[in-house]
């Protein structure tokens, strides 16, 4: 694998024309040499640092940002607490903070980032209304909680406006809308409603995500879908409602209802996997993580409309003069469709599917995002095959999924309130 | 001052007591090499100054300060303290949480529970070993060979030691088909996993070397001579324990119990694994507080946390005089 990566620096020093990529040329060089790989933690002049979940910071997608750029780009994936952390207090320590849009409540007022100057992103025009309007299509719904076009228009001086304007907050980038995982083997039917998470069916086989925000969530679909209670705004919660989503779980824990609440993406997969829950809140990877096990798993297409998400690159308030263009020319990379072809063949969405979509096989393309049958085995970004021939993505073609969002994941104006309940129910 | 306090302690535990002759002749000595003690203590004087005493001062001052939206401003107030203890309702007779503690403290209550009961259980599953090891095990090389064979769960990492306790316990674990083997079930038990007895079986598991080291050393260093004394004075086995061995082991006792506590206070990695994070511990609450950046009240439950570990160390001390004894 080092090897590998060391080589395709080497394999630019004969194709480099431009002088920025020669400088990069030399760098990758020198770091083949002594380090032996690793592309993005050359050592050579003016590296940029990025940070961000293990979602979009993979050795791959820098090392190939660092190629194609012609100047290092370092990326470190951290947890989420460490991620918000180091994104908070420290931003003399990265230049791109790859960041997500539920968290803005705490970095908008925060000024921690600069706000991005549209006029510098060439291919603006490109990404899609779901980040401008919140609508995919003419006839989407919005959804509620903090969906990114809630979170993106700025002034020019990092205030928030409504509506469009020439700054944001975060460059639109990866994005996705969770579901239940199930395992239909052992389900025994097809799960349409999150209502199924309460099914007295599933009792003891059932695992919900240890985050509170998220948790509470995943819980109040599935609230509504009982027609147990009518949530205001499921982004937003009162304390009224909060209690009594809380109330209603911990009843659902004493009852023994729940086998375990999952912390890492590794833990969802043991899970299912080792066959102790049949039907869990899950992300799209660890669906193919399952099969890959020769466990079989179908990631739900829910009738109420699925848990949207949605990550981006922001850009530090520290960052001027030259760094900063690179940093310009980073973000622009991540529109240019080789990175949005990335994270497709891990289920994952960009902002820009026309780029996408000349980066990926005509049937890559047609399975991950127009939702038609695999036409041939397609593999992961790793190239181990992970869809078999004829499979079908479920809950249709990616227009189809996202018009239907029912709440995105969002920080509440409770959240210290939710947190404190949170605990309650899993010491109850 | 400073030296001759250095040299006064120079013998470790069980050591030698140095006499003022010797501690002058070694001043004089020092001399010689001309290297002052003050230096060599001052990188260890310097790394404590600034990895445990500044993070420590930081902690109480930032449990004062505000947490707002966007990070800490440094506006002083009480609130977390109260948030920490007040639970709303409590006075209010309509409302459920009529006189019940706050889900804080209940949290550390619960937290301290499962130490102590871990630590009883380590107890009871380690001095035998200990014992076994110090009294029954003549030859020094078996000691040390056995003792080395207890330690064997050290060469892994204590994340390895937890999940290990998955495919052992799980539904399709090696228990469950066991027992499915021996036709003592029909179907897979599933208190097995992710339940409070998974967990403290875990614990002990993870945790009892800690006391087994201890307890054997003190053990070891009782003289034989004392017990042939009081055998050939027609003492019973269990008087021999009761009056001798017993007593003379506490020190290492205390000593494996400190280290048991103050570890399984701070717990929340192997909740997560083995009790699939249907618990919280003081440790996971601070680290949810962490998460969302509400660093005063992280601050405040850390804060309560190494006070009540505090408190515990002072108690077993106070029951152990680990001076006096040694």
């Amino acid at each position: 694998m080092t090897a590998k990566n060391g080589s395709k620096h080497i394999g630019v020093a004969n194709g480099g024309v431009s002088r920025r990529q020669f400088m990069g040329t030399a760098a990758g060089a020198v770091a083949a040499g002594s380090v032996a790989g690793f592309p993005n933690i050359v050592q050579a002049a003016d590296p940029i640092r990025t940070i961000g979940l293990g979602v979009s910071i993979i050795n791959e997608i820098q090392g190939r940002a660092s190629k194609d750029l012609g100047f290092p780009v370092r990326g470190q994936a951290l947890g989420y607490g460490a991620m918000f952390g180091k994104m908070l207090n420290q931003n003399d320590q990265y230049e791109i903070a790859e960041g997500y849009y539920n968290d803005m409540d705490v970095f908008i007022p925060s000024k921690v980032w600069q706000p991005i100057d549209t006029k510098r992103i060439k291919e603006w025009d490109k990404v899609t209304n779901l980040s401008k309007t919140g609508r995919l299509t003419p006839d989407s719904s919005q959804g509620q909680g903090d969906a990114p076009f809630r979170q993106l228009w700025l002034d020019e001086d990092g205030n928030r406006v409504k509506g469009p304007s020439r700054y944001i907050s975060m460059l639109p980038g990866w994005h996705n809308a969770d579901s239940l995982g199930y395992n239909p083997k052992d389900t025994g039917r097809k799960i349409e409603s999150w209502g199924e998470l309460f099914s007295p069916d599933f009792k003891g086989k059932v695992a919900l995500l240890n985050v509170p925000q998220i948790g509470v969530m995943d819980a109040s679909l599935a609230i509504e879908a009982l027609g147990l209670f009518k949530f205001k705004d499921k982004g937003n919660m009162t304390k009224p409602e909060i209690d009594f989503l809380i109330d209603f779980l911990i009843k659902k824990k004493q009852e023994g209802h729940f086998r375990a609440f999952w912390e890492t993406f590794g833990q969802s997969v043991n899970l299912m996997v080792s066959g102790e829950v049949v039907l869990e809140s899950m992300w799209s990877p660890a669906v193919t993580a399952i099969k890959a096990e020769g466990v079989p798993c179908v990631y739900a297409y829910l009738k109420e409309g699925m848990r949207g998400w949605h990550g981006g690159c922001a850009i530090s308030a520290k960052v001027t003069g030259k760094k900063l263009d690179q940093c310009y020319e980073y973000i622009n990379w991540w529109l240019s469709g080789w990175p949005g072809a990335f994270v497709a063949r891990q289920g994952y969405y960009m902002s820009v599917p026309e780029n996408v979509k000349k980066h990926l096989e005509p049937e890559e393309w047609d399975f991950w995002y127009e939702g038609k049958p695999a036409a041939k085995e397609l593999p992961d970004p790793f190239g181990t095959i992970i869809v078999e021939k004829g499979e079908v993505r479920d809950g249709g073609s990616y227009w189809n999924r996202f018009a239907n969002i029912a709440v995105w994941n969002s920080l509440m104006d409770e959240n210290d309130y939710l947190v404190k309940r949170w605990t309650e129910f899993l010491s109850a | 001052m400073q030296d001759f306090a250095q040299a006064q302690h120079s013998g470790l535990i069980g050591g030698q007591p140095v006499g003022p002759s010797q501690v002058a002749e070694a001043r004089k000595t020092r001399r010689e090499v001309g290297f002052p003690v003050g230096w060599l203590v001052a990188p260890a004087t310097l790394w404590l100054l600034v990895f445990l005493v500044l993070p420590l001062i930081s902690i109480i001052v930032f449990s004062f300060w505000t947490s707002a939206k966007g990070g800490l401003v440094p506006d002083l107030t009480l609130q977390y303290y109260a948030g920490y203890f007040y639970n709303e309702g409590f006075f209010d007779q309509e409302h459920r949480n009529f006189l019940t503690l706050s889900v804080f403290i209940r949290t550390l209550g619960s937290t301290f529970y499962f130490t102590a009961v871990v630590m009883v259980l380590c107890l009871i599953v380690g001095y035998p070993i200990a014992y076994f090891l110090a009294m029954q095990v003549q030859s020094f090389k078996w000691q040390m060979a056995l003792f080395l064979v207890c330690m064997v769960p050290f060469w892994t990492s204590y994340l390895i030691r937890a999940v290990a306790w998955l495919p052992m316990l799980g539904r399709r674990g090696l228990l469950n088909s066991l027992l499915i083997n021996l036709d003592i079930v029909d179907k897979p038990v599933s208190f097995l996993l992710y339940s409070e007895f998974g967990y403290t079986m875990a614990l002990v598991q993870i945790y009892v070397v800690l006391c087994v080291g201890p307890i054997f050393f003190s053990l070891s260093k009782i003289d034989p001579a004392i017990l042939e004394a009081a055998r050939d004075m027609g003492a019973t086995p269990f008087q021999i324990f009761r009056e001798i061995i017993g007593p003379l082991s506490l020190p290492g006792v205390a000593i494996g119990m400190i280290f048991i506590f103050v570890i399984l206070m701070g717990e929340f990695a192997t909740a997560v694994v083995v009790y699939g994070g249907k618990t919280s511990t003081t440790g996971t609450v601070i680290l949810n507080y962490y998460a969302i950046a509400n660093y005063p009240f992280a601050a405040v439950n850390a804060l309560m946390l190494m006070l009540s570990m505090m408190i515990g160390v002072v108690v077993i001390l106070r029951i152990v005089d680990i001076r006096k004894e040694l």
